[in-house]
């Protein structure tokens, strides 16, 4: 593992300030130019420390607190991204280790992939007749072709000299899958993974926007026809972080299992 | 797979290890020819090559680079499948890859996210399978010793030199105690000193298991040949390459390095295959 220098870590933190300078900058020209409809910072900024205030509090079903909303989201992401990447690492094992796997599903994949979530969204109302089922469907149907397809990528890529070792020792079926596919494969799949969740977290937004009831999507509806627009700019700040935050840890999660040139 | 070799039952002819054309074959070349499909149509690597080698016999196959060497090797390991022609192994027709064959590669092939005592775990766990845990931990303990890496037994393969990671390869491959043991160039990355020191070793373990053991190794390394081999095959230069030459190698053994050079059978052996493989010796100016 390489170490970062002190001075290395006050770079990026550095640029990193430099870069939210450049947003409050533009989102305060913006203001200024709209008239203050569109609220700046510093209005945002009340609203924010307001709603984080007590973040837990509920008042019945359709007053609760920003920390409700937000686990409530976080709580059908994971959910759907776990049920996504089930069936999306299988299917992507199977995509690349045959060829016969690789030409039936391939087409499926091309086809499904670019379907709006939105689309998606009255079959699994119709399928699970509650619109949570509906939301983590979405979720799920979504999310998991970026793990699919960097899956396959992954295995198809596996180099001879590791299938000769299979080979020559005589592995099983379950021993090459376990000792040669997966490690091989895994930075791959933990790259899908990265892209799926990111995906997840967009369609959360909209699916509740759909389905009503508790989350972040719905915050951001509910904020609009209380016609709270620093609620909505604090709902999509807090979005834009969390995505962030998911980012980061699925790169950690990479870097922890890249197993080349230690 | 069908020729799995019960282990136990493979040192079974100590008592006549000297007396090696009273042996069986334990490899039987027939005929071999290997042609591959390209884009620019057929390339025949080698042409109808038959050859035999007795059990405990160290081969050693020389020529110059590409000149099908470790293709005629791989349809005895059972990597590359002959055009046409047959290749028995320990009395079986190669299908494919056996554990009654063991290979070192020659960019030794090992697992880069396991440790090296991990690589030769896995293969010893999945070749003998009849043995207990305990008594596999012990397998694998015990060839790491041989090779000298026991402080290094838990580094992952990038944090070993050349020399450490094809003695890995080595130890997993004699780990699995196979009759044949395949060597694909294995001392080609070393340097002189480290290389050395490595035939030291193979003879060494082909000695514990009193010379049972048929190996069958290629190299271009012509001094490397005379020292460990009974038999150095020459081939001729490919496409579609046939055997030169099969120069017996009598020099009794133990051999020591430093001694045979001034034998005169070393000397006389090692003129041979100069010429055989060169046909010239100075430059004409």
């Amino acid at each position: 593992m390489k170490s970062i220098s002190i001075k290395e870590i006050a770079t990026n933190v550095a640029y990193f300030l430099a870069s939210m300078a450049i947003l409050l900058g533009l989102w305060q020209l913006i203001s200024v130019i709209t008239k203050a409809e569109i609220p700046n910072p510093a209005s945002t900024w009340i609203v924010f420390k307001e709603l984080i205030a007590d973040p837990f509090y509920d008042y019945g079903p359709n007053d609760k607190g920003i920390g409700i909303q937000l686990f409530s989201s976080l709580g059908r992401v994971s959910t759907g991204f776990a049920l996504g990447s089930l069936i999306a690492i299988p299917m992507g094992l199977l995509m690349g280790s045959t060829k016969i796997g690789m030409n039936l599903l391939n087409p499926i994949v091309q086809i499904l992939r670019p379907v709006s979530p939105l689309a998606w969204f009255p079959l699994g109302l119709l399928a699970f007749k509650a619109s949570d089922g509906a939301t983590i469907f979405i979720i799920a149907i979504t999310s998991l072709w970026p793990t699919v397809i960097n899956t396959a990528f992954g295995v198809s890529s596996i180099p001879d000299d590791h299938k000769n070792v299979g080979k020559a020792f005589g592995f099983s079926k379950w021993k090459y899958l376990t000792k040669i596919m997966l490690p091989f494969a895994l930075p791959h799949i933990i790259t899908g993974l990265r892209l799926s969740i990111g995906i997840a977290w967009v369609v959360i937004v909209a699916g509740e926007m759909l389905s009503g009831g508790v989350g972040i999507g719905f915050f951001v509806w509910d904020s609009w026809n209380g016609l709270s627009l620093e609620r909505i700019l604090v709902a999509i700040l807090i979005i834009g972080t969390v995505g962030l935050l998911f980012d980061k840890a699925f790169n950690a999660l990479q870097n922890a299992f890249t197993w080349e040139k230690k | 797979m069908t020729n799995i070799v019960n282990p136990n039952q493979l040192v079974d002819s100590a008592s006549d290890f000297h007396k090696i054309n009273s042996r069986e074959n334990a490899i039987d070349i027939k005929n071999v020819t290997v042609s591959f499909n390209g884009s620019k149509g057929t390339f025949t690597a080698v042409k109808d090559i038959s050859l035999e080698v007795k059990k405990g016999e160290i081969v050693a196959l020389i020529g110059h680079s590409g000149c099908g060497k470790s293709t005629l090797m791989n349809t005895i390991s059972g990597m590359v499948t002959p055009s046409s022609g047959e290749v028995i192994a320990n009395g079986n027709i190669v299908k494919g890859p056996g554990p009654d064959r063991g290979i070192v590669f020659q960019n030794y092939s090992l697992l880069p996210w396991m440790s090296v005592y991990k690589n030769i775990y896995e293969a010893v766990d999945s070749v003998l399978k009849d043995k207990t845990s305990a008594e596999k931990h012990a397998v694998v303990d015990h060839y790491i010793q041989m090779v000298n890496l026991t402080p290094h037994k838990d580094k992952l393969p990038g944090q070993l030199s050349g020399g450490m990671k094809q003695r890995v390869a080595i130890a997993r491959a004699f780990a699995i105690n196979p009759s044949i043991l395949l060597l694909d160039e294995p001392f080609g990355a070393l340097d002189a000193l480290t290389k050395g020191s490595m035939h030291i070793e193979l003879l060494k373990l082909w000695n514990l298991d009193n010379r049972n053991k048929t190996i069958v190794m290629v190299t271009h390394d012509i001094e490397e040949a005379i020292f460990l081999a009974d038999k150095v095959v020459v081939m001729n230069n490919g496409p579609a390459a046939t055997i030169k030459k099969i120069v017996d190698i009598k020099l009794p053994r133990p051999r020591n390095k430093k001694d045979i050079t001034h034998d005169p059978e070393y000397i006389s052996v090692h003129d041979e295959l100069l010429s055989l493989l060169f046909d010239k010796f100075s430059i004409e100016d």
